[in-house]
């Protein structure tokens, strides 16, 4: 049974506001570790409140546990105090005025839990979050990574069905985000919790999250785990918002007369059965360089070359096109360098002027690097 | 296995639309706390306004044989009478005249002395800042009667009976224009309102960012040059807003007129609105408070106009850091002299004065023999009445009691619901009513406390469907200043409820939590400072004030106001100043307490 249903869910913050969250549908089964991926203020936020009920839908259904919780077109509604869901805040809203240790053992004195069980629990939770130390402080004497510790571990104590965290990891630093991040894998799987989180680094979301969502402008672009969204880009902007470097987008639809000339010529020479493709995208780590230019090979030279750290980017320039180039071994070429590269059929990934993917046999099958 | 559905848009009827709506708002207690907040001040506020201002145009009990017309018929008698009569130079242009002059003086006034002194007490490096920081404030704790009290102690002359003032015993006969009216009223009410010009502006002078002021120096601006391109401007809005709020409550003082007009037959048109209800002209009383109220409208259009302006300015909200002070070189001692003069002349003298004129017999007679402690503490003394002396009478701590439980229950009324309605204008999920509660808690403000109790008495004193009389209770009092508190206590409450935001609760929310413990154990815990600073404020200005009492208190509900202002009328002026000080001391002690609980909540609690 199906632990979350969204349903058509529509939010509309006061009258003709463009929609923060549009007719987004959604299943996730129990046990399941969801990402929430978007850029800023594409509504990541609002779901969760919607679901947490501490926001309601102006659109649509949430069902949790076969049960409507939110819907409109039956008028039902749950109030956030009975859905025994735990959500942290994207700004943590501590309770300024208890200690560390009172913030989180708040829920369990609500739900009458024996002192000493109460006691037992706060304290596990909070070594496992390593802020044991700091249980008799008051927020404002934590700094913002133990804040965002107290605020998951404010939730955790009460152990809910369903953990909603809202970038729960933004604000700690590189070796205890790693900690904390096994530290939330560990909980998913020791406790089977349902866990959606919502994120904007889309390394966080690929590492973590078993299913990825990813939103713009309130509506659902794809949803599919992290090998599919990578892989198979449902449309153009998951294409672009997923894998760093960006993919090479090339615009076919301006082809000028002579092929050779730019890459738009070039790929629209190879690409005869694919009529309706007006876009295409090519992943950096995609493309091949290869020695000298051969029959198919596009004569390219280098413009510049980024080391990022383990990895090298290649700027390569054909004509006034810029491609990207990015390899995890040590380049061997020179600025200025004329060489050849090859764009795989493979590796084309197709879109239509609507920016939808084209299912088109040969084209775009990698797997994810 | 997760997949995307397709998205179904559908719009509800108009029924359905309904049905959700109140599924939702089931859960929603702001919006339920919000209706009946708006309902209790419909009753309590608009109703009294409402009826002022309609008892000037329908004729009134006792009128209708002159007017050859029945009781509550349409008439424009009253504003003819007021505005266009005989009478209406007496009953209503020289009050006007009186009022404007009182209240334009005293900005005008208050404003510069205020402006001078913040600027030398927070931005210079003169001898005893610290010190004069708290002292400068005093005055605006004191009622203003006590500097008035303090006035005629000194400067009454033989124009009314009773005991004559000290400089008339000693033989200088004092002319009626120092002793009564404009001069005396503009002096003592300058000297109560410019420590809330230095409170407001040193507040905003203190958060204006040095780092401006450094940018300029940098750029090669001399101090001059700063002061009038750079820290004006910026400071401005908050100058603006004190002068504004001292105009509206000039236009609404009635104690200071009181004392010092209404011997001479000097009246203001709080006075006039005062005199013409112990007449019995209603009518006449009503134009009077309309006019009053416009007055107040149109002070604070201006103020809000000026406010959306200043939001231009929204950096002025700066961190502070390191301030620069300037030094005044030499000039430091000798400037401090200003201030001392100030705290000598607003504080020292009156206080002084009052407390002298308590243990004298006769008044301005420095000589050992007529000093004497029994008007505090004697007993069996030879006077018609009141033969102890005030610590040993009864009706004194009668009626000390009776101030601080009608006044203490008030505050704290209207503190809670000041709390409310904030909570109700910030969550409830229908903007309408926090717009209404917002507006409605308001009104008052803009109606002084002598035309409101004037509304009260007309509308509370006879039983009104389940309502009983209340005239003669403590429950009219107490009504009366939970509605008169309300604009403060609103304010105050929004304030809070906004910097609180919504998360604390919502996160309360998820965690299981109702309602109530919501309120217990989140909303109110985090707000015991600004609630116990939105109950302490409005219990010090209930215990100065006197404009609701003089209307609304009857001898068994009397409070020490009116006590004091009943042995005043039967000259036992020893004894009334001994009760003035009585209140000066509960009041300052108030004041004490808050700056103990909230730092400089004051300032900031005084300027929304
Ligand atoms: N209370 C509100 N009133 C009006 N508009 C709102 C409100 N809350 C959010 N919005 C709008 O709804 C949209 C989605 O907001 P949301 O907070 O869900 O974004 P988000 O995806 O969480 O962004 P971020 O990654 O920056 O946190 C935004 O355009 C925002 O401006
Ligand atoms: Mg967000």
């Amino acid at each position: 049974m199906p632990d979350i249903l969204l349903q058509g869910l529509t939010k509309t913050y006061g009258k003709g506001a463009a929609p923060a969250v549009d007719g987004v549908s959604l299943t996730v089964p129990h046990g399941e570790f969801l990402c929430l991926l978007g850029p800023s203020g594409c509504g990541k936020t609002t779901i969760l409140r919607m679901i947490a009920g501490i926001e309601h839908a102006t659109g649509g259904t949430i069902l949790m546990d076969g049960e409507a919780v939110d819907s409109v077109d039956q008028a039902r509604f749950v109030p956030p105090e009975r859905r025994r869901v735990g959500l942290v805040f994207q700004n943590y809203a501590l309770w300024p005025h208890m200690t560390v240790a009172r913030n989180v053992d708040f829920g369990l004195r609500l739900q009458n839990v024996s002192p000493a069980e109460r006691e037992a629990r706060c304290r596990d939770v909070m070594t496992k979050l390593k802020i044991a130390d700091y249980a008799e402080r008051y927020p404002a004497q934590l700094s913002g990574g133990q804040q965002q510790r107290v605020a998951l571990a404010r939730m955790l104590a009460i152990n809910p069905d369903v953990l909603l965290l809202d970038e729960p990891l933004s604000n700690l630093d590189a070796a205890l985000r790693l900690e904390m991040r096994a530290e939330l894998r560990r909980i998913h799987e020791t406790f089977g919790t349902t866990i959606i989180f919502v994120s904007h680094d889309q390394w966080e979301a690929m590492t973590l999250a078993s299913t990825i969502a990813v939103m713009d402008r309130g509506r659902l672009q794809q949803v599919g785990s992290p090998d599919e969204i990578y892989a198979r880009p449902a449309n153009r902007f998951v294409a672009e918002f997923i894998g760093n470097p960006r993919i090479n987008m090339v615009n076919l639809a301006d082809t000028p007369a002579r092929a050779g000339e730019s890459v738009a010529a070039h790929l629209a020479a190879r690409l005869p059965q694919a009529a309706g493709a007006s876009v295409c995208g090519i992943r950096p780590e995609e493309i091949r360089l290869v020695p000298e230019v051969s029959g198919d090979a596009l004569c390219v030279t280098v413009a510049g070359i980024m080391p990022t750290g383990g990895s090298w980017v290649i700027e390569l320039a054909h004509g006034a096109d810029r491609l990207f180039f990015s390899t995890q071994s040590r380049p061997k070429v020179k600025p200025g360098e004329r060489i050849g590269c090859l764009l795989p059929d493979e590796a084309l990934h197709l879109f239509d002027a609507e920016g939808r993917r084209l299912a088109i046999p040969g084209y775009g099958l990698c797997e994810a690097a | 296995m997760v997949h995307a559905l397709e998205p179904t848009a559908r719009h509800p009827a108009p029924l359905q639309r309904l049905a959700r709506m109140v599924a939702v708002m089931r859960h929603e207690p702001a919006l339920a706390i919000g209706a009946v907040l708006t309902l209790a001040f419909a009753y309590l506020i608009v109703a009294p306004v409402v009826s002022i201002l309609l008892q000037a145009v329908v004729v009134q009990p006792g009128d209708s044989a002159r007017l050859h017309q029945g009781e509550g018929a349409f008439t424009l008698y009253y504003l003819a009478r007021a505005f266009a009569s005989r009478m209406s130079g007496i009953l209503l242009w020289g009050p006007l005249v009186h009022t404007l002059t009182i209240a334009a003086g005293t900005v005008a006034l208050s404003v510069s002395l205020g402006v001078v002194l913040a600027w030398l007490v927070n931005r210079t490096d003169l001898v005893g800042r610290g010190w004069f920081a708290t002292a400068l404030v005093v005055p605006f704790m004191l009622p203003t009667w006590t500097f008035a009290l303090a006035w005629t102690t000194i400067f009454k002359n033989g124009v009314v009976g009773g005991q004559p003032g000290w400089l008339q015993a000693m033989g200088f006969a004092t002319p009626n224009w120092l002793a009564y009216g404009t001069l005396p009223i503009i002096v003592i009410l300058v000297l109560h309102y410019t420590p809330l010009v230095v409170l407001i502006v040193g507040n905003a002078l203190h958060r204006l960012d040095v780092q401006m002021e450094e940018c300029a120096r940098i750029l090669g601006a001399g101090p001059r040059m700063i002061a009038f391109s750079i820290v004006l401007p910026l400071v401005r809005p908050a100058l603006l807003s004190a002068a504004l709020l001292i105009f509206a409550d000039c236009i609404g003082e009635f104690a200071v007129p009181y004392i010092l007009g209404l011997p001479v037959n000097y009246d203001t048109l709080s006075t006039g609105l005062y005199r013409a209800l112990s007449s019995r002209q209603t009518g006449v009383a009503a134009v009077l408070a309309g006019a009053i109220m416009i007055m107040g409208v149109v002070t604070l259009m201006i103020d809000l106009r000026m406010m959306r302006e200043a939001r231009r300015f929204v950096t002025v909200g700066g961190k502070g850091g390191l301030q620069r002070r300037q030094s005044l070189g030499r000039l430091r001692h000798l400037a401090a002299l200003l201030p001392a003069a100030v705290v000598l002349i607003g504080v020292a003298l009156p206080l002084l004065t009052l407390f002298l004129s308590t243990v004298m017999i006769l008044p301005g007679r420095f000589t050992p023999d007529n000093f004497t402690l029994d008007f505090w503490i004697g007993s069996n003394l030879h006077t018609v009445a009141l033969r102890n002396g005030i610590l040993l009478t009864p009706e004194f701590w009668a009626a000390a009691w009776n101030t601080v439980r009608i006044v203490g229950i008030a505050a704290a009324i209207s503190g809670t619901l000041g709390l409310l309605v904030g909570y109700a204008v910030l969550r409830s999920p229908v903007r309408l009513i926090g717009q209404v509660l917002r507006q409605i808690t308001f009104l008052p403000y803009l109606v002084p406390g002598i035309a409101f109790a004037a509304a009260f008495l007309s509308l509370f004193a006879v039983s009104r469907g389940p309502i009983p009389a209340l005239y003669g209770t403590p429950f009219i009092l107490i009504l009366a200043l939970v509605a008169e508190n309300m604009p403060f206590a609103s304010r105050s409450g929004i304030a809070a409820m906004t910097q609180l935001g919504r998360e604390p609760e919502e996160a309360a929310r998820v965690a299981g939590a109702g309602f109530l413990t919501r309120m217990r154990r989140i909303v109110i815990p985090i707000q015991a400072g600004p609630l116990a600073t939105a109950i302490l404020l409005p219990f010090i200005s209930g215990i100065k004030g006197v404009s609701l009492f003089v209307i609304l208190a009857v001898p068994a509900t009397d409070v020490l106001t009116t006590y004091s202002l009943r042995l005043l009328d039967y000259n036992y002026d020893q004894a009334a100043n001994a009760v003035v000080l009585m209140i000066a001391l509960i009041a300052w002690l108030g004041t004490v307490l808050i700056q103990r609980i909230c730092g400089t909540g004051l300032a900031r609690g005084l300027e929304s």
